[in-house]
């Protein structure tokens, strides 16, 4: 293989003008201006404003205060479903959570804990606190969101164990597993 | 323009406007990215416009680049992104015209005709593998980078990117092996 | 020129979304970290790309105990895949599609493979095909057997339910010994074959 990648590292040529193609390519693109912070802030801008405007924002500033005092999430399309219907009460509501029974089989375990994207990977959080069943089985029951997670057990607070159960998510990013699981609306 | 800018200051030119100043970035990453453009495409034809259209795109969201100090590896990953594209949609060029381009490349060894026979061997065999196997191996063992920084370019897991390379050696042994024994 | 009522949109919209985000991030991460994962966030958001998942990325990494180089690196990786899932996939596709489709990336299938997928799904979700998918590799099954067996599935126009007995099914058979690939290949033979039932139990 070595000498294979030593043959394949030899310079490979390439035309005389390609240079000058790849510059005049670029020169054709409009030119960077960046401009500095001040030159930013000092820069005259025209505002347009309609008198409805006013109102419209008087109202959006006094939604802005309620909804800050509740847990939104981050992701922009979940923000906008609390304050769109507020506002269109006619748009459909999003699919109510879901209830999902967890198992694992841990003889040896004295604490089970459900983690996952749905509850900010918190073992600590109350209600993904499995319960001992007997027999080495684990078990809890929780609300899960509509659509697709990843999810896993923390076993006596350090242990990380996947779902064997369900669907594996090739994840190497932390070195721990996680299992996948698509949640969908009871019908 | 001072010899050996760092490139976080040749891109910090350029966005103030300076669009002469690119030309350095052109000219410090040209050849190591023809290169891998090359043996990822098969030809110069095909490989000069990958590179020609992978600049002109850093060019164009150069404000996107969030760490201009590592401007070679942004570029790098849209050249990557550039062959797939361009590889996926010309499909395979004559063997004949791959044949006469590694025989232009060769090398200065005691026996040229050897030399270019058995660089046109390893092109011929690298062109039998699949393009995730091929990218992969170049990425390895021509550009020399380790499995994080490959997936980092790639958007492709590390054991994903493990498999690659070695079913990429599997064969290319297979290969390069039986025209040794022919 | 800068109309008003973008102002506000912005406003209502953005600004509940960033002090909840922030409050779970700024808990749980250095402040490093918390500038790099931020700016990540909201390159992302400019980019159109659901931000809901490098947000979880990060909390994951943090609950791992993973140093802030490794949660830096994961929530970039993930925005990449899930950049070229959208541009696969198209402009229409949604989060979970987004999220299911980065998962298959980072596992191996490839962007081409993903268009393929997309073709042969028609209008249905990808969601279910691609958490199979990638469960398919994640058991050993090669990329390309896999791939090529659940674009048939869907070519067939399988349903997600069928979709999830024959992974439970694929899966009791791997426990018990099977070949990987013999396992998935006999399912999912059957699977096209026969018409799905309802009520259908997994093999014990």
């Amino acid at each position: 293989m070595r000498r294979i990648a030593r043959e394949l590292r030899s310079p490979v040529p390439v035309s005389s003008a390609l240079d000058a193609r790849i510059m005049g390519a670029v020169r054709r693109l409009p030119r960077h201006t960046r401009l500095s912070l001040w030159s930013r802030l000092t820069t005259r801008r025209t505002v347009t404003v309609m008198p409805l405007s006013w109102g419209v924002l008087a109202a959006a500033l006094l939604v802005f205060a309620l909804l800050g005092l509740r847990h939104a999430s981050d992701d922009l399309h979940r923000a906008s479903k609390p304050i769109a219907n507020a506002l269109f009460p006619s748009i459909q509501k999003p699919a109510a959570p879901q209830r999902v029974q967890f198992v694992l089989v841990a003889p040896d375990a004295k604490k089970v804990a459900v983690v996952g994207d749905f509850n900010g990977w918190d073992a600590s959080h109350s209600a993904y606190q499995a319960q001992h069943r007997g027999g080495g089985v684990w078990s809890v029951t929780a609300p899960v969101p509509v659509g697709h997670h990843r999810y896993s057990f923390v076993v006596d607070d350090s242990l990380w164990v996947a779902d064997p159960t369900a669907p594996r998510v090739i994840d190497y990013d932390f070195g721990m597993p996680n299992s996948a699981i698509v949640v969908q609306e009871e019908r | 323009m001072e010899a050996g800018s760092s490139d976080a200051v040749i891109v910090s030119r350029v966005l103030r406007g300076d669009v002469e100043a690119f030309g350095e970035l052109v000219e410090r990453y040209r050849d190591r990215y023809a290169r891998y453009a090359f043996h990822m495409l098969g030809n110069r034809e095909d490989a000069e416009e990958a590179l020609q259209d992978a600049f002109t795109r850093a060019y164009r969201s150069l404000k996107r680049c969030e760490e201009p100090e590592r401007f070679g590896a942004w570029l790098f990953r849209i050249l990557i992104n550039r062959c797939r594209t361009l590889g996926a949609r010309r499909g395979r060029r004559a063997q004949t015209f791959v044949v006469d381009e590694a025989a232009l490349l060769g090398a200065a060894e005691d026996h040229p005709a050897e030399a270019s026979a058995w660089r046109e061997e390893i092109e011929r065999a690298l062109k039998s593998l699949r393009a995730d196997q091929r990218e992969a191996f170049l990425l390895k063992y021509v550009e020399e980078m380790g499995y994080e920084e490959m997936s980092q370019l790639t958007g492709v897991g590390v054991s994903a990117l493990k498999m690659r390379v070695m079913r990429a050696c599997d064969r290319l042994r297979e290969l390069l092996s039986e025209v040794h024994s022919a | 020129m800068i109309c008003l009522g973008r102002v506000v949109a912005a406003l209502l919209l953005v600004a509940p979304a960033a002090l909840a985000q922030d409050a779970r991030l700024s808990a749980r991460l250095d402040k490093p970290t918390l500038v790099a994962v931020t700016a990540l966030v909201d390159s992302a958001r400019g980019a159109k790309l659901p931000t809901a998942p490098l947000v979880d990325k990060a909390l994951e990494g943090a609950a791992k105990g993973s140093d802030g180089q490794k949660i830096v690196t994961a929530v970039r990786q993930l925005s990449h895949q899930m950049g070229s899932a959208k541009r696969v996939l198209g402009s229409n596709a949604g989060p979970d599609e987004i999220k299911a489709a980065a998962t298959a990336l980072a596992a191996g299938v490839s962007e081409h493979d993903l268009a393929v997928l997309r073709a042969a799904s028609g209008k249905r979700p990808l969601t279910m095909r691609l958490a199979v998918l990638t469960d398919l590799i994640g058991r050993d099954v090669p990329v390309a057997t896999a791939t090529s067996l659940v674009v048939q599935l869907a070519r067939s126009g399988v349903r997600d339910q069928d979709l999830a007995l024959f992974q439970r099914n694929v899966r009791a058979d791997i426990d018990r010994g099977a070949d990987p690939t013999a396992a998935a290949t006999t399912r999912a033979r059957g699977l096209v074959l026969r018409p799905a039932s309802p009520g259908t139990k997994p093999s014990e």
